[in-house]
């Protein structure tokens, strides 16, 4: 990976400017200058350096896959769809009330509050406050990652939590975050081991949480969806297939996905990372139960404390259903496709160091069809 | 400096006092006993000066809202038959000038003096304004004294010519006269007994029917001018060349006339009444003149008057050649309409006129001092005290601003605040003209959607300023609903001033308790929602411009903290330092933040140890810059 030696002002102009920020919130706050309001990240102030590591740490000038994949794991993937993984799992919490207030089977807050409460970690960073104001929370005890449970859809950028100084201690953190924010992670540990003197954040980044993401949703989907709920105060918020589901004090009600596709954020469109293909472990939805998650095991950490969770009955996992993976896989390959090879649509330039990604993720594609 | 001095009993006693003070001397010694003001320097202390020596002399005093208020309420006791001051500054005067050309048609019973300060150079001030041209606009005599004993006799004296001539009289004071001191010798205290008395039967109407009178009344004020003992002469007889000078300027052109050698056949005229002139006085002097200079600071209010006296009396006058600053030829550094005059300046001038060379002193070492300094002392800016409110206020408004990301305006007018133009305020302000000029701007601005104007429009105000000017352009923003953030920068005094209290603080001029005035209800009276918040959590802030940012009509944001200067004020200060472990130095992101962007002078940078440090001496505790630190390096004690 080629951390140019470009500052702030290129920040702005090649990243945020354009639209590409995903609101991750590395750089948020690491200089006194970077602010975001409403997922929307600005530099506020020319700091005058040429050279900045908000630019460097940013996931959107410059991945190479193959290279976090080797960084990360070892080894890199043969699985152009999924990443580098050693299992696939449907998983939920045992506690009913920890899957009650989590995402579909809660899989994500049981592994967070477990990572803390057995001190894998010493806090985890994460999306807290409610689904109309949700801000970056380094939450320090098992408790407070549970306070945090339920999906935001929108684009908290949480790892401005790990700032601040919180991420001085290596491996301290863990981090629950879009596929976006894993990348950005890796990306800065990667940094912080070639330039051991300056105190990147992300080598505070201990066990990495990914979400499966397909897209977030832009600020002004709250007051979509405030106008929505018509004064009701908002529970919850799903996303399934067929649709948006708002569950307010009042009940529940769904409207078609095609009345949210116009707050998909801009950035979304350049992604090519539905799964969190570089972290620890990385959880989604099933497309097919509501009380289980996806769980993908990807890494010797990621699967000791999936290990030790079901050993303690904190979750329970059982095998992933073997015709579903064809699905996954094509549903993951689609979303690659459409950023990689879409004529219309000019290749993200992050993804140039990419190499020989972009053709093996169509080799695979054109296998996969039907 | 010394209430003592001015309130001694002792007269023929010589005792030094600031012109200010000397002003507040002769007035008691002319037995007022009503004083309004509001604060404005150069001659923010007289009421002040009053005001502690308001029970011993039987004085009521008070800090007004605005001018316009503080000379109506003085005209009012000087309808009681009263002795009355008001006392501004020249801007302060623009606002009051509406009284002042309506209650010279009424007139006056009791003597009433208006004490204006102008500032040639500005030196606290956003402009250089000559007040005697309002003063000939209101028809009220102007007086000038030309050094701080004079400004006490003047005092004095225009009370009685007030009096006589039943008209305000304007004491015109510059920066140099109120700020200077000198000996001053004290006449006798009043014993008269004050008694307010206003019958049914007396009337004081302003009408048009009434110019004959008021033209009557200055005609006799040019009258007594014509024996005044602050008018004089020092010169030869008959002498072809004179330079006529008023105020301070009659002291320069003294000594420059002497420096040149020219003491034997220049002339020096010294008019301290100069309007309405005495002509005669003046045309015994203009008559043998062959070349006249003059000598007076920011106009040339005195040189257009006696020039125009020539041309009435040409036959007589004859030929005669006139230099001044409509010339060019009497014209500091900046020019001949700018900057203040001073004995080299004049000299100088004079040297030109009258072809006599002239050096300016200078000592042995002038160049190496001035290298010396030139190179070892860091430039300095104006900047906002450590600790400041307002520093905060505007890092907050600048992130916000730049958060929200449609180009908002951000407009503002007088105060501490003014700063906010510079770099101690992020360059934040984009115009600056009087007070509450920034709220009727954006009152203006926010109408202008129809012409595809669409973006924000911010208006800072300060909390004194808010009760002088702001209430009517508020409620017109409302009444038109206009679409503007008024943020008040509340540090709950007028700071810029000198500390002086206003309808907000809770105490009067003399220090008693006096209910507040509440913004809020104010506010909400207007039917303007309003939000208060810390400017300190600058975080916190931001977010709720942000917020307010993208709300439409009339909105205001109270940002309250006390100014620091007061806050510390015998309380032991919070320390504050920088933990040299957590700093980073230059290896952080933030380019020396806190010492070189947020600026706060009390956060400096330690060269040998390659670290951010607090000035302890300065620093007021705020602890600001510590939550604004992006590795949290600098720590906070706070004292119980």
């Amino acid at each position: 990976m080629v951390f140019a030696a470009k500052g702030s002002g290129d920040l702005k102009k090649e990243v945020l400017d354009r639209g590409l920020c995903t609101a991750c919130g590395m750089c948020v706050g690491m200089c006194p200058y970077i602010k975001t309001v409403r997922e929307k990240v600005v530099v506020i102030h020319p700091c005058g350096l040429k050279e900045g590591n908000c630019y460097k740490v940013c996931p959107r000038t410059g991945i190479d896959a193959l290279e976090l994949d080797r960084s990360v794991f070892g080894e890199e993937r043969r699985d152009q769809a999924l990443g580098v993984y050693e299992g696939i799992y449907f998983a939920r919490a045992a506690d009913p009330a920890v899957s009650r207030a989590g995402q579909y089977g809660g899989v994500v807050t049981a592994l967070a509050a477990f990572a803390v409460e057995q001190g894998v970690v010493g806090g985890a960073v994460l999306s807290g406050g409610t689904v109309l104001e949700p801000r970056p929370v380094l939450a320090k005890t098992a408790q407070e990652v549970i306070s945090c449970a339920g999906s935001k859809y929108t684009a908290v950028p949480t790892l401005a939590a790990l700032n601040g100084g919180a991420g001085d201690s290596p491996g301290s953190i863990g981090v629950v975050g879009r596929p976006c924010q894993v990348a950005a992670v890796r990306k800065g540990q990667v940094l912080a081991r070639r330039n051991p003197e300056t105190r990147i954040p992300a080598a505070g980044a201990g066990l990495v949480i990914g979400l499966f993401c397909f897209w977030s949703l832009g600020p002004d989907f709250y007051s979509y969806l405030e106008e929505k709920a018509g004064g009701e105060n908002i529970v919850r918020v799903d996303i399934p297939v067929e649709g948006l589901r708002v569950t307010t004090s009042g009940g529940e009600r769904v409207w078609p996905v095609d009345e949210i596709r116009p707050y998909i954020r801009e950035a979304c469109s350049t992604c090519i990372d539905p799964t969190s293909e570089w972290a620890d472990l990385s959880v989604g939805s099933t497309e097919y139960d509501p009380a289980w998650n996806t769980l993908v095991v990807r890494s010797d950490p990621g699967r000791r404390l999936v290990n030790s969770a079901v050993e303690k009955g904190v979750v329970e996992l059982k095998p992933y259903p073997e015709e579903r993976l064809p699905i996954l896989r094509r549903a993951v390959l689609n979303k690659k496709m459409r950023v990689l090879h879409d004529p219309d649509r000019p290749r993200p330039g992050y993804l140039e160091a990419a190499g020989g990604y972009a053709g093996a993720v169509k080799t695979q594609w054109e296998v996969l069809q039907p | 400096m010394s209430i003592y001095a001015v309130a001694l009993d002792q007269p023929g006693c010589s005792v030094v006092l600031t012109g200010n003070e000397a002003v507040a001397r002769g007035a008691i010694e002319a037995g007022v006993a009503f004083a309004a003001c509001y604060p404005g320097s150069p001659t923010a202390e007289v009421l002040p000066t009053l005001a502690q020596l308001g029970d011993k002399f039987n004085i009521y005093t008070e800090f007004s809202t605005n001018e316009k208020v503080a000379i109506e309420e003085a005209a009012a006791a000087s309808f009681a038959g009263l002795r009355s001051i008001t006392i501004c500054k020249a801007d302060g005067f623009n606002v009051a000038l509406d009284f002042a050309t309506a209650v010279c048609l009424s007139g006056t019973r009791g003597g009433m003096v208006i004490m204006v300060g102008d500032d040639p150079a500005a030196h606290s001030s956003v402009k250089e304004e000559d007040s005697r041209f309002l003063a000939r606009t209101a028809s009220l005599p102007v007086l000038e004294p030309a050094s701080v004993a004079e400004a006490k006799e003047i005092t004095r004296a225009a009370f009685e010519l007030s009096e006589k001539i039943m008209l305000p009289v304007v004491v015109r004071c510059t920066t140099r006269i109120c700020h200077a001191s000198g000996d001053v010798k004290l006449g006798p205290l009043p014993a008269a007994e004050k008694k307010a008395v206003l019958t049914r039967d007396q009337r004081f109407v302003t009408s048009a029917l009434f110019a004959q009178f008021m033209k009557n009344k200055v005609k006799s004020a040019a009258a007594l001018a014509e024996n005044s003992p602050f008018n004089s002469y020092t010169g030869p007889e008959n002498a072809e060349r004179i330079v006529i000078a008023c105020g301070p300027s009659h002291a320069y052109a003294l000594e420059a006339v002497d420096m040149l050698g020219l003491a034997e056949s220049v002339g020096v005229l010294k008019v301290s009444t100069t309007w309405p002139l005495p002509e005669n006085f003046v045309l015994k002097y203009l008559k043998p003149a062959k070349e006249v200079v003059f000598a007076e600071e920011v106009d040339s209010f005195l040189e257009d008057g006696v020039m125009t006296l020539a041309a009435k009396h040409w036959e007589e006058v004859g030929r005669v050649k006139f230099y001044g600053k409509n010339s060019g030829h009497v014209a500091g550094p900046r020019g001949a309409f700018a900057g203040e005059l001073d004995p080299d300046v004049l000299a100088s001038c004079l040297g030109r006129i009258f072809n006599v060379p002239y050096e300016p002193p200078s000592l042995p070492n002038t160049r190496e001092a001035r290298d010396l300094v030139n190179n070892n002392l860091p430039g300095r800016e104006l900047a906002l005290c450590a600790g400041c409110p307002h520093r905060a206020s505007f890092w907050a408004i600048k992130t916000a601003v730049e958060l929200d990301g449609r180009d908002a305006i951000v407009l503002g007018d007088i105060g501490c605040y003014t700063l906010g133009l510079m770099r101690t305020g992020y360059n934040i302000l984009q115009s600056v003209h009087c007070m509450g000029a920034g709220i009727g701007l954006a009152s203006g601005l926010g109408k202008l959607d129809r012409f595809d104007f669409r973006q924000p429009v911010i208006t800072v105000v300060g909390d004194s300023t808010f009760f002088h000017a702001a209430p009517q352009a508020l409620i017109n923003a409302r009444y038109n609903q206009s679409g503007l953030l008024c943020i008040i920068l509340d540090n709950e005094t007028t700071a810029m001033t000198g500390h002086q209290p206003h309808p907000g603080r809770g105490v009067d001029a003399a220090g008693r308790p006096a209910g507040r005035v509440e913004i809020e209800p104010m506010l909400a009276g207007m039917g303007i929602p309003v939000t208060v918040h810390d400017p300190y959590d600058v975080e916190g802030t931001a977010g709720v411009i942000c917020r307010l940012l993208r709300e439409t009509g009339p909105r205001a944001l109270v940002l309250r903290r006390a100014c620091a200067l007061v806050a510390v004020k015998g309380k032991k200060k919070d320390r504050v330092y920088v933990d040299p472990e957590k700093c980073i130095g230059d290896d952080c992101g933030c380019a020396r933040f806190c010492s070189r962007v947020f600026a706060c002078p009390a956060n400096i940078w330690d060269a040998g140890t390659g670290r951010a440090r607090i000035d302890e001496a300065v620093c007021n505790g705020c602890g600001v810059c510590a939550s604004l630190c992006p590795r949290r390096a600098i720590i906070v004690e706070r004292t119980v």
